[in-house]
């Protein structure tokens, strides 16, 4: 069933390569090791064992050559999203890649490389919006689902026999149903592999020809995993670094290697990269959680490129966000910010936040600053916040603490006899408005040497 | 709704259910709404006669205690023979 094993020299390395950024939103702040390390053999109890993988090289660029087929002719390379003051190129066509371009030149590289280079921007509403389609079919093959970034996806394929025959049949069927919402170029281009465990299935589908699925079984597993060379280890980089100087550039070569001579030498990640090697290091297939963001948008009535309106705009979603009945309870950690722009594209940044919060100011803010560096390069048509992860119920900030509205700490000030701090002003200010009356009081001394105890102090109301 | 500062009394005592000992010392405490607790300690005595020119006070206060590490004031109204708790 396996392909000639010399194909396998073609495994492309976890690094480097556009494709194999994986993140699945933002492709620069990838670490495509992720979907690997997470799972060990010890953990095959849930998952599936069997995996498939399905892979579509440059999905992104091919899907933009999708919607533009008038340059499917022509040397076109897709732009990094916007993540500094420095564009550079992430993916490139078969033309351009003749010319001498490659991802992460920098543009100007890259043009004076291929003059008639055509450069597009990319549009991750699009990609995603195929992405998620791409996903909902997969679904009705198989419940265990797992992306590994845009262009690549893991389908759990336990207990399907019966269902689709055999293992050729199961593979087959996926990349079959694809036909239904990409067309028949991109199905194509798809790579299909079907192994046990996700790094079988990903060594399988790099080695797969397209439309030509590889299927290896259990027991050809060790046997095909010996001409993989050592840059396809899910391991530090620094480790394939050292393995590759040391003249060890294939799996079969590290697997002569005793496992306390790996350690000694690479540590746990000796260890670890022999498990993979040797195949008993077998990562199940996880179901995929699917989050459910909050989604809010703002159309403007004529495209805005003044910053200190999409600021305001900003304002305004990331309150309605926080006002839905589905947040509630729930701090925010983590929020998309992004744009439908004018003319066609789209636009996306995305920050993780410190700690969770349910305060507008907080989740704004780091958006603002993510907005400066890598601005909307087109005036925006339609604004968009998503709140994409949520943490535990919000702590609320206490009452008397000693901080500024923006968050700063007044560096070791007391307050003075008699002063307010900000905090509880506003607290008052928003329950008075709220219930129409201060309903907090204040302890005062009425008679602090009396007797009888319920004579020492009384609760005055308190309304600054 | 008026913008005039509200007093309100701090520390009122509540009225509870008190068993005795043969020597009228508390042994076990239930406040309205919850089970009775046991007495551990009685850290203090004091008694007040007090106001007898208006509206006398004649009470016999208990520092107490309970069972579940909970301090209070516990004082035996010698006018109404009545258990009174406050916070200590």
């Amino acid at each position: 069933m396996a392909e000639p094993h010399s194909r396998v020299q073609s495994v492309p390395t976890q690094y480097g390569l556009g494709w194999a950024l994986s993140a699945y939103t933002a492709p620069a702040n990838d670490n495509s090791t992720e979907w690997f390390t997470t799972n060990t053999s010890s953990r095959t109890s849930s998952g599936s064992r069997q995996a498939l993988c399905l892979w579509l090289p440059t999905f992104e660029l091919r899907l933009e050559l999708m919607r533009s087929p008038e340059l499917d002719s022509t040397s076109v390379a897709l732009l990094a999203p916007v993540e500094s003051t420095r564009r550079t190129i992430w993916q490139v066509s078969e033309r351009a890649q003749e010319a001498g371009v490659r991802p992460d030149q920098l543009v100007s590289q890259a043009v004076s490389l291929c003059p008639s280079l055509t450069l597009l921007e990319p549009d991750p509403a699009h990609y995603d919006s195929a992405v998620n389609s791409m996903l909902e079919l997969l679904s009705e093959i198989t419940p265990v689902i797992e992306p590994a970034g845009r262009g690549r996806v893991f389908l759990g394929m336990d207990g399907l026999g019966r269902l689709f025959g055999s293992p050729a049949n199961q593979a087959k069927r996926a990349l079959q149903a694809l036909f239904r919402i990409f067309p028949a170029p991109l199905v194509a281009a798809t790579r299909a592999g079907l192994a046990p465990g996700k790094f079988g299935a990903w060594v399988a589908a790099a080695a797969a020809r397209s439309g030509e699925p590889v299927i290896i079984a259990e027991n050809e597993l060790a046997r095909f995993l010996a001409e993989c060379p050592v840059s396809a280890l899910p391991v530090d980089p620094l480790v394939i670094q050292r393995l590759e100087r040391l003249g060890i550039l294939t799996l079969k070569e590290l697997r002569r290697f005793p496992e306390p001579s790996l350690i000694a030498q690479f540590g746990e990640e000796g260890r670890s990269a022999l498990a993979w090697a040797t195949g008993q290091r077998i990562d199940p297939v996880r179901p995929w959680h699917r989050p459910k963001p909050i989604r809010v948008t703002l159309d403007f009535p004529n495209p805005v490129g003044i910053v200190a309106t999409l600021h305001g705009g900003l304002d305004r979603l990331v309150e309605r966000a926080l006002s839905r009945p589905t947040r509630r309870g729930r701090s925010v950690t983590s929020v998309r910010m992004g744009a439908h722009l004018e003319g066609g594209g789209s636009w996306f940044i995305e920050t993780v936040l410190r700690e969770p919060t349910s305060q507008r100011d907080r989740i704004a803010s780091p958006l603002r600053a993510k907005m400066a560096i890598s601005p909307p390069p087109k005036a925006v048509e339609t604004l968009i916040v998503e709140f994409t992860q949520f943490g535990a119920p919000s702590t609320q900030t206490g009452l008397f603490d000693r901080r500024e509205e923006n968050g700063r700490a007044i560096g070791g000030r007391d307050l003075a006899q008699g002063e307010i701090p900000p905090s509880l002003r506003d607290a008052v200010k928003e329950l008075k408005l709220r219930l129409g009356h201060s309903p907090l009081f204040r302890v005062v001394e009425v008679d602090p040497w009396s007797r009888i105890p319920e004579r020492r102090h009384a609760l005055l109301s308190f309304d600054p | 709704m008026s913008n005039a500062p509200r007093l309100r009394p701090l520390g009122q005592p509540r009225r509870v259910t008190v068993s005795a000992d043969e020597h009228g010392e508390p042994v076990h405490v239930r406040m309205p709404g919850k089970p009775a607790r046991r007495v551990e300690t009685i850290n203090e005595r004091w008694r007040i006669d007090d106001e007898w020119w208006r509206q006398p006070i004649s009470r016999e206060y208990r520092a107490v205690v309970l069972d579940d590490g909970r301090n209070i004031t516990l004082y035996h109204d010698l006018l109404d023979r009545c258990w009174y708790a406050q916070r200590g």
